[in-house]
């Protein structure tokens, strides 16, 4: 009878995790037709790529435990690489499977010297890399060097479009992020990060493992970059190489819950909305407020919002006996 | 019966210092080699060698009769050869059963004959299987040191390298697990035992290998190897020993 209730309590949380996201999707696949304004389409569309640019961060920095501080390289080349190949005449499809291609590739030659690093070295690195990368950008006169690459616009802006292209692209990398964590590779990334020697030494090869996951998620934020390019027609370099996109990327999966499947994405919102509604008003204000949650969450919470939830979901239940969240 | 490992002059230097100093020996088929010696001897370091986790600076290794010195760590595993640590490395963020799927899923693979193919198989043989949902950081001493051997049963060893998997544990937890050791032989797995306690050593070894400050001091069975004076004086000392 015991085992019959824990039989049933395990298959409704199956289905809780299989079904909340899916009813999460059709939701926001509903909203531009309950008829919402431009603006708050564009809010959701920013915080869509965020999610997507964060999802991808943590496959590596969450799961590997490798803290990259160069992903604005990926989410820039990407932005480049979709802005190129939509003027070269590719469908918006091509352009980010192109974007996502080269943010791979590139990110082989970025992890095949710096994974031989370890720890703070290899953080340190990556800031090295992000920055070299940025500054061959500026002066790089095929593309516009600092004043930027304009799209040139084939049809009329359909914002519709856009949102449901950053929406099927945060969809796959939070599914690509679920597979990982309960996959072979994850089982490999996690051991990596809690003791690489051990996991070396039963068998995991740590560097081809933390290639991999580089590789996956690069091209995840190269595609994040790609979606970006394609709504703004335009990108220059400090806007998608400068070092507060790469912090960005790496404060919102600290933000929501790093090394979780949907800590990237709460934190992807948090830091979209608190983004968008600050950065207008006080131009500087947005910083402090990252700065400040940054240092509440490490010294109380590192488990970042989602482990917040989690404590007050266990207070509720040890208060009331019931609400056990899984 | 025809060695599964067989060193040949092997050694290693630490910026000029010789951890390991010309050291043969051979571990037969199916044996329990006893590898003794007091703190500093170079035991860890011999093993660390064996493993791949620290690259030889020259001599040999071969292994089934492959050379495999200087391979990575992930390779010996593959070729059959794993290891434990002398303190505990669980990953911590991971359940009791998610650490011994690791050594199942990228450990060697499964050998003709092997019945064993599930986690919780390789958890109750080491009597930690009531404990699978629990993470890893949660267990004692004693019950972390058999999670490791657990895992490391999980990835199949032909050889298996255990590093002093007594230390720290009461006189009863070491008991259990130097039964297990012997359980792992009779199951077909050759063992090289690294231990600095000599008691656990004798009491379960055929043939047993003592190292001093980097070198063989001496070879061969237990009661031989015990009554020998050099390894009673590098134990306790010339002048207790007179």
């Amino acid at each position: 009878m015991k085992e019959n209730t824990a039989g049933s309590k395990n298959s409704v949380s199956r289905f809780m995790a299989t079904a909340a996201p899916l009813v999460l999707l059709l939701v926001l696949a509903l909203v531009p037709l309950v008829g919402p304004g431009p603006n708050t389409i564009r809010l959701l569309f920013i915080s869509l790529v965020w999610i997507t640019a964060s999802v991808a961060w943590n496959i590596l920095g969450g799961f590997a435990g490798q803290v990259s501080f160069g992903f604005a390289v990926f989410y820039g080349l990407g932005a480049y690489a979709t802005a190129i190949s939509l003027n070269a005449g590719l469908d918006r499809v091509t352009s980010l499977a192109l974007a996502a291609l080269v943010g791979a590739t590139i990110s082989l030659l970025v992890g095949l010297p710096t994974f031989r690093l370890r720890g703070p070295y290899f953080a340190i690195a990556t800031i090295g890399v992000s920055e070299a990368v940025r500054v061959v950008m500026t002066n790089l006169a095929v593309t516009g060097g600092a004043s930027g690459y304009r799209i040139t616009e084939k049809g009329a802006f359909n914002q519709h479009l856009h949102f449901y292209m950053a929406l099927g692209l945060a969809a796959a990398a939070v599914a690509i992020s679920m597979w990982i964590r309960h996959s072979k590779l994850g089982l490999a990334l996690i051991s990596i990060r809690e003791d690489q020697d051990a996991a070396s030494d039963l068998g995991v090869n740590p560097y081809g493992t933390k290639l991999l996951a580089h590789a996956l998620a690069a091209a995840l934020a190269a595609a994040a970059g790609g979606v970006y390019a394609g709504y703004s027609a335009f990108v220059h370099p400090n806007g998608v190489f400068g070092f507060d996109i790469s912090v960005a990327i790496l404060l919102m999966p600290i933000i929501g819950g790093i090394g979780t499947v949907w800590g990237p994405v709460i934190g992807a919102v948090v830091y979209g909305l608190v983004q968008e509604e600050l950065i207008a008003s006080f131009p500087q204000f947005h910083l402090l407020l990252y700065g400040g949650l940054l240092i509440l969450i490490i010294l109380f919470e590192p488990g970042g919002v989602l482990g917040l939830i989690n404590q007050l979901f266990r207070f509720v239940k040890a208060r009331t006996g019931v609400g056990a969240h899984t | 019966m025809a060695p599964i490992l067989k060193l040949d002059r092997l050694s290693k230097n630490f910026a000029g210092l010789a951890a390991v100093k010309d050291v043969s020996f051979e571990v037969e088929e199916g044996g329990l080699f006893g590898l003794i010696g007091p703190n500093g001897a170079g035991k860890t370091t011999l093993l660390s060698i064996i493993a791949g986790s620290i690259q030889p600076t020259s001599g040999s290794i071969v292994f089934q009769g492959h050379e495999i010195s200087g391979a990575k760590p992930y390779h010996a595993v593959r070729a059959g050869i794993v290891r434990t640590h002398q303190i505990p490395k669980p990953f911590r963020g991971l359940s009791v059963r998610e650490n011994v799927e690791v050594g199942l899923r990228f450990g060697r693979s499964k050998r003709a004959g092997d019945k064993t193919n599930n986690a919780m198989e390789f958890l109750d043989r080491v009597a930690l299987a009531h404990l699978h949902l629990m993470p890893a950081s949660a267990l004692s001493v004693g019950d972390m040191k058999r999670l490791e051997l657990a895992r490391t049963l999980a990835a199949r060893p032909s050889l298996l390298l255990c590093d002093e998997v007594c230390s720290g544990l009461t006189q009863t937890e070491a008991a259990s697990i130097l039964e297990l050791l012997c359980d792992i032989r009779r199951a077909g797995t050759s063992i090289l035992y690294v231990e600095h306690n000599l008691k656990a050593i004798m009491s379960i070894c055929d043939r047993v290998i003592v190292m001093n400050s980097g070198q063989k001091l001496a070879e061969g069975p237990p009661e031989a190897v015990q009554n020998n004076p050099s390894v009673i004086e590098a134990y306790i000392g010339k002048a207790a020993h007179k």
